[in-house]
């Protein structure tokens, strides 16, 4: 199992993007604006059946998942850092500049900031409207109530300013830094980059908690859980690690960074995503999930119960089979991992199921009446015609147009630096990298 | 790849290795060249013909504490469980917590040699086989709890699935069944890896023996042994796999442990992070142990060349990480608690931190939380004194984490008119003592007869063992040849 590098071209014309990839970034900015102009025109119209209240789940959902994507790169950047790891300076680059966009991906929050101010979110945050829940669902607004001093509109947007200026500031910073160390000698960006990587790793950690609490969990006020915060974490490294992936496999196959990405570097990355953004995953889903269903408290249970009754049964199915038990037995081997063919496959296939899992957080509800029903079976009997949405059209035009902008963004990004720090103190450790 | 910096004032090899220099990887082993030296230095130990004088007084120390255990136990079998300071609604305190504590140090073994193992990081192989020895022993002392405080000791193996002719199983939906099966797992696992690792090390003491007696037990253990070609590739492929198998036993275990707990409705043992609270906890009461055992023993058998600065550095580092996560997962807790809006939920962590024991609450927060927050500084996780306090620290803060949610949580439960307070009675407190004991015993036994640093494998991290070494532009092939040779010998 020895590929060991020996032609590591680092030549402008294997390192830097160039003018390639021009077409496809003009097409992801086409493909991003019809996007979201055609999904904007369906609720306008009321096509497809489309409210507004379905429109801005929806984007809520798609705006999560492009976040993910970003926030799971970042935290593999700080993690390289804080563990002095020299294997990855190969990859890392295209991993700073994903999660670089964290700069400017607050500006999709924007219309919720505007739904919020203008006290017509109520539909997607019950608490942003007291009354109107007090007099459709009292029981639930008497919980809720107990909770305004955390869920009310300035404090949260309050916090939701802070999340940002958090990521963009840190997430610019690794990325410039990166290039900075490009074009200096010696150890001091390489150096202080490490040590901002502890503090970086400690508010990441502590945001992207409070951040799913905010974004998610207040979706159903009344639910929740402290194993929350450690699960978006979890998705963040799906989306994000394959996103990677993906990244790396498409510059190579364009002629870029060719004899330097190698199978060694894509098998490392294959673990990371199949160790945190797989197992791990699944761990603390199961976690969650068996310890509230054996607990069997009311309070907690009907979460999940809004995503078993009707469709989403089927859906939850999916989510715990396309998310982890299949492609479990595909990426265990090492064989896999070490073909770019099966690695991006697996990495489209996990990035697909990131998105299906911010579906069945964001896009259920839980019903204001399940505390009416004698039985179970009474309830599921009641919600058994609920569907999931998913094949609406809503949600894959602002799925493309989300990733249009956001693919846009990062091509641009990629092409005005170099694909690869060549002067990183560890760029000999990578270059010369082995498993075994 | 890395070369040994040479500090340029008196050209000797410097041993301050805990300097980062970006792009080169610093030495892990100081002041050897041959991997002779490494055998030697390991090997005396077990061959020595006297025994420190300090191995006596701890052993004799660790002795008394065991026959303390002993004396408890069967005082405690022969009258009842009524010796403990147990009520109604106290019915676990001491016993589980000694039970939860004693998995969560068994933890640092496995994360050390299959974790690390797999992310490649070569320091562990200076304290991988006495953290696993650690492991091992830490576990044989959680297992006596749960055996002894059933109250039928004598009917202890219905524990197991045993056929019988009752037709009477346990509760398979219990998750005190699962722990049985996880931690039982985990021992045997454990165990396999620490001795599959030790065969290629035991083997060197076996041709090294002068005694009979040695050269029989050392031979029985070494498994016929001769570093063959394709015995090393055996025992490499035998290592990656119980590395593989072990990694999810490093999450499972305490996983389950926390089960026991969480899949309850008492406030403040229901909550669904703690799972991996209780892992990150197991990792930081575990290494927070092996830094209290390596630095007295790096002291006593001569190894802070093997055992440096570095590797305590390292450890430091993981317990200051493991120790955020344990905050984290206090603060998700409380701030969920109030966020929760659940009346006994509220109350549970409330009455955690202000009710009758909130001495030990904020004992487990000082020493769990605020403790390692000192190991930010690099003066502190470089000096042996401090550090050696702050991990003592530790062990102490997280024997009462453990105490804090099972006793606060049972003592004042859902009905004031139930509420009781627990005190424990000497039985309790020997019992705790005690079982420090027979870990301390079966531990000094170790150190004394096994080769406690993995020989084998801290050779292969030297940089003599790198195909493209070159000593120092020295152009005499036939030394460096002979050099590579040492390795498997």
């Amino acid at each position: 199992m020895s590929h060991v590098n020996v032609t590591a071209d680092l030549s402008e014309r294997n390192v830097e993007l160039g003018s390639i990839g021009g077409v496809a970034r003009n097409a992801c900015l086409a493909v991003g604006i019809i996007g979201l102009a055609v999904a904007f025109l369906l609720p306008v119209f009321g096509l497809a059946d489309v409210t507004w209240d379905i429109f801005w789940r929806s984007w809520l959902q798609t705006w999560i998942f492009v976040l993910e994507i970003s926030l799971g790169a970042f935290f593999f950047v700080i993690i390289q850092h804080l563990t002095r790891a020299g294997w990855s300076v190969a990859v890392r680059r295209p991993a700073e500049v994903i999660a670089s966009n964290l700069n400017w991906l607050w500006i999709g929050f924007l219309p919720i900031v505007g739904l919020l101010v203008f006290g017509k979110a109520s539909h997607l945050f019950p608490w942003s409207d007291m009354e109107a829940l007090a007099a459709h669902a009292p029981e639930e607004a008497h919980l809720v109530a107990g909770k305004e001093a955390y869920l009310n509109t300035p404090f949260f947007l309050i916090r939701s300013a802070i999340y940002f200026v958090v990521w963009g500031v840190l997430a610019t910073y690794f990325w410039r830094a990166s290039i900075r160390q490009g074009t200096e000698t010696g150890d001091r960006t390489t150096l202080k980059m490490q040590k901002i990587s502890a503090p970086a790793a400690i508010l990441f950690g502590l945001t992207i908690s409070f951040a799913a609490f905010d974004w998610i969990m207040s979706l159903s006020p009344a639910w929740f859980s402290t194993m929350f915060g450690v699960y978006f974490f979890a998705g963040t490294a799906t989306c994000g690690f394959s996103a990677i992936i993906i990244t790396c496999i498409l510059l190579q196959r364009n002629g870029r960074m060719v004899n330097l990405i190698t199978n060694e570097h894509y098998q490392d990355m294959g673990k990371l995503l199949f160790g945190i953004g797989m197992v791990f995953w699944a761990y603390i889903g199961f976690s969650q999930y068996m310890l509230i269903w054996y607990a069997n408290i009311p309070e907690e249970t009907g979460w999940f119960l809004a995503r078993q009754m009707g469709d989403w049964g089927w859906f939850s199915v999916w989510l715990l089979f396309g998310h982890f038990c299949i492609p479990f037995v595909f990426l265990i081997s090492k064989h896999p991992k070490r073909n770019w063919r099966t690695l991006v496959f697996a990495a489209l296939w996990m990035l697909f199921f990131g998105w299906f899992d911010v579906y069945w957080l964001v896009m259920p509800t839980i019903p204001h009446d399940l505390s009416t029903f004698a039985t179970y079976d009474a309830a599921a009997e009641a919600y058994a015609h609920v569907g999931t949405g998913l094949l609406n059209p809503v949600n894959w035009l602002l799925l493309a147009g989300m990733l249009g902008i956001f693919t846009w963004f990062t091509i641009g990004r990629l092409r005005s630096h170099p694909l690869i720090c060549t002067s990183d103190p560890w760029i000999d450790d990578s270059l010369h990298f082995e498993n075994m | 790849m890395s070369s040994i910096p040479v500090d340029p004032h008196s050209g000797s090899r410097m041993t301050d290795n805990t300097e980062n220099h970006p792009g080169a990887r610093e030495p892990l082993v100081l002041n050897m060249d041959r991997f002779s030296q490494v055998t030697q230095q390991v090997c005396q130990v077990a061959e020595a013909r006297r025994t420190p004088m300090a191995w006596y007084i701890c052993f004799a120390l660790s002795l008394g504490c065991l026959g303390v255990l002993g004396f408890c136990v069967l005082y405690l079998i022969l009258t009842g469980v009524g010796v403990w300071g147990l009520n109604n609604p106290v019915m676990w305190a001491f016993d589980i917590t000694n039970f939860v504590f004693w998995v969560g140090i068994g933890h640092a073994g496995t994360l050390i040699s299959a974790i690390l193992f797999l992310f490649r990081q070569k320091w562990r192989t200076g304290i991988n086989r006495f953290a696993e020895a650690m492991t091992i022993f830490a576990v044989i002392c959680a297992g006596l709890f749960p055996g002894i405080h059933v109250g039928r000791v004598w009917v202890v193996y219905w524990l197991f699935p045993l056929p019988n002719q009752m037709e009477m199983w346990p509760q398979f939906r219990s998750p005190l069944l699962w722990d049985v099966f996880a931690v039982g797992t985990y021992f045997t696992v454990s165990l396999l890896f620490w001795f599959t690792g030790m065969v290629p090390d035991l083997a060197t003491l076996r041709d090294r023996a002068k005694g009979k007696i040695q050269q029989i037990a050392y031979g029985a253990f070494s498994l016929g042994w001769r570093g063959s070609n394709r015995h090393w590739h055996r025992y490499e492929r035998a290592y990656l796999l119980l590395a593989a198998l072990s990694t999810p036993l490093v999450l499972s275990v305490h996983s389950v442990v926390s089960f026991d707990f969480a899949t309850s409705q008492l406030p403040g043992w229901h909550t669904t992070i703690f799972p991996p609270y209780f892992v990150a906890g197991a990792i930081f009461s575990g290494f927070a142990m092996v830094v209290t055992l390596a630095v007295p023993a790096r002291e006593m058998f001569g190894l802070k060349n093997l055992i440096t600065i570095r590797h305590l550095d390292n450890m430091n580092k993981i317990i200051l990480v493991t120790g955020c996560m344990v905050g984290y997962a206090y603060s998700m807790e409380f701030f969920i608690a109030w966020y929760s809006g659940a009346l006994y939920e509220k109350f549970a962590f409330l009455n955690r931190a202000f009710g009758q024991y909130w001495w030990a609450y904020f004992l487990m927060v000082g020493c769990n939380v605020i403790t390692p927050q000192l190991f930010w500084f690099k003066a502190i996780r470089t000096s042996i004194p401090i550090m050696f306090v702050l991990s003592l620290l530790v062990n102490v803060g997280m024997w009462f984490e453990r105490f804090v949610i099972i006793v606060s949580s049972l003592a004042n439960d859902f009905l004031p008119s139930s509420w009781d307070v627990f005190v424990p009675t000497w039985v309790d407190i020997g019992t705790l003592l005690g079982s420090f004991g027979l870990f301390m015993v079966l531990f000094l036994l170790f150190c004394r007869f096994i080769p406690m640093i993995a020989i084998a494998e801290i050779k292969a991290i030297m940089p003599q063992a790198d195909p493209h070494f070159d000593e120092h532009g020295s152009d005499d092939h036939e030394a460096q040849e002979e050099t590579k040779g040492e390795v498997t010998s």
